[in-house]
């Protein structure tokens, strides 16, 4: 969802969404989430999205996205 | 900060080493906003509670509620309401009459607000503690407690207060 702008990701527990728990993304982790959301997904899959969205090296794309899957899970919105 | 990457593929993009993801506080307007609809759509929302005027019974930051949809408003509820467009707090009701409301903070010594029951958004269901504990807002020691503290004398609240400000 978007709040104030900005591309949000809010916890939804067994009988209520939890706003206290508001993970914020920017634009290329709003693509990326938005991409895969409800499925399964590793870090090579996530790269190929970037690749085909934006101006960067597979690498680079690969470094990134392991990154972020680091940060998602941090984050509780991956198992 | 980086500069997030662009969408434009032949635009160069700068270290996508950003705050890809960070705990957010938003201004209470945008995000009660969206709370609200989401109770008027049927369900419970949970969120940090902002301020201090609920004290002694909700702190800033600290505490957490459970707004939920209701059927039923009474004196000692507490509710989120949209006292105008935009401008949303989080008091007790302490005078009902028909569909006219006077609301308080629990922490204010003085000023109220007024409103009716359809800018009411939601009524708290749960006072959730720091470490998950929580307390239902019908549980019966508690609307004592929240009874009790609205019969005090004004200056023994603004005394407990005091020393409450000291503790917390």
């Amino acid at each position: 969802m978007v709040i104030c702008g900005e591309a949000i990701v809010v916890g939804h527990g067994k009988a209520n969404m939890d706003f206290s728990k508001v993970i914020n993304l920017n634009e290329s982790a709003a693509y990326l989430f938005r991409s895969v959301v409800g499925r399964e997904f590793d870090a090579a899959e996530l790269a190929r999205l970037l690749c085909e969205e934006y101006e960067v090296e597979e690498a680079v794309a690969l470094a990134d996205a392991q990154k972020i899957m680091k940060e998602w899970q941090e984050a509780g919105l991956t198992e | 900060m980086a500069t997030p990457w662009r969408r434009a593929k032949r635009l160069k993009y700068a270290d996508p080493e950003v705050e890809t993801l960070q705990h957010k506080e938003f201004p209470n307007e945008g995000l009660l906003s969206v709370i609200s609809q989401y109770v008027a759509g049927g369900e419970s929302a949970v969120f940090s509670v902002k301020g201090y005027s609920m004290r002694p019974f909700l702190e800033h930051l600290r505490d957490k509620v459970e707004l939920s949809p209701f059927t039923e408003l009474q004196v000692g509820d507490a509710v989120l309401a949209e006292i105008s467009p935009g401008h949303y707090v989080l008091h007790r009701i302490i005078v009902r009459e028909d569909n006219q409301l006077t609301l308080k903070g629990d922490g204010n010594l003085q000023g109220v607000e007024h409103c009716t029951v359809d800018d009411v958004r939601g009524v708290v269901t749960k006072y959730i503690r720091p470490g998950g504990h929580v307390l239902m807002a019908d549980d019966p020691k508690l609307k004592r407690k929240i009874k009790l503290w609205g019969k005090l004398p004004t200056f023994v609240r603004r005394v407990y207060l005091f020393i409450y400000r000291q503790t917390i």
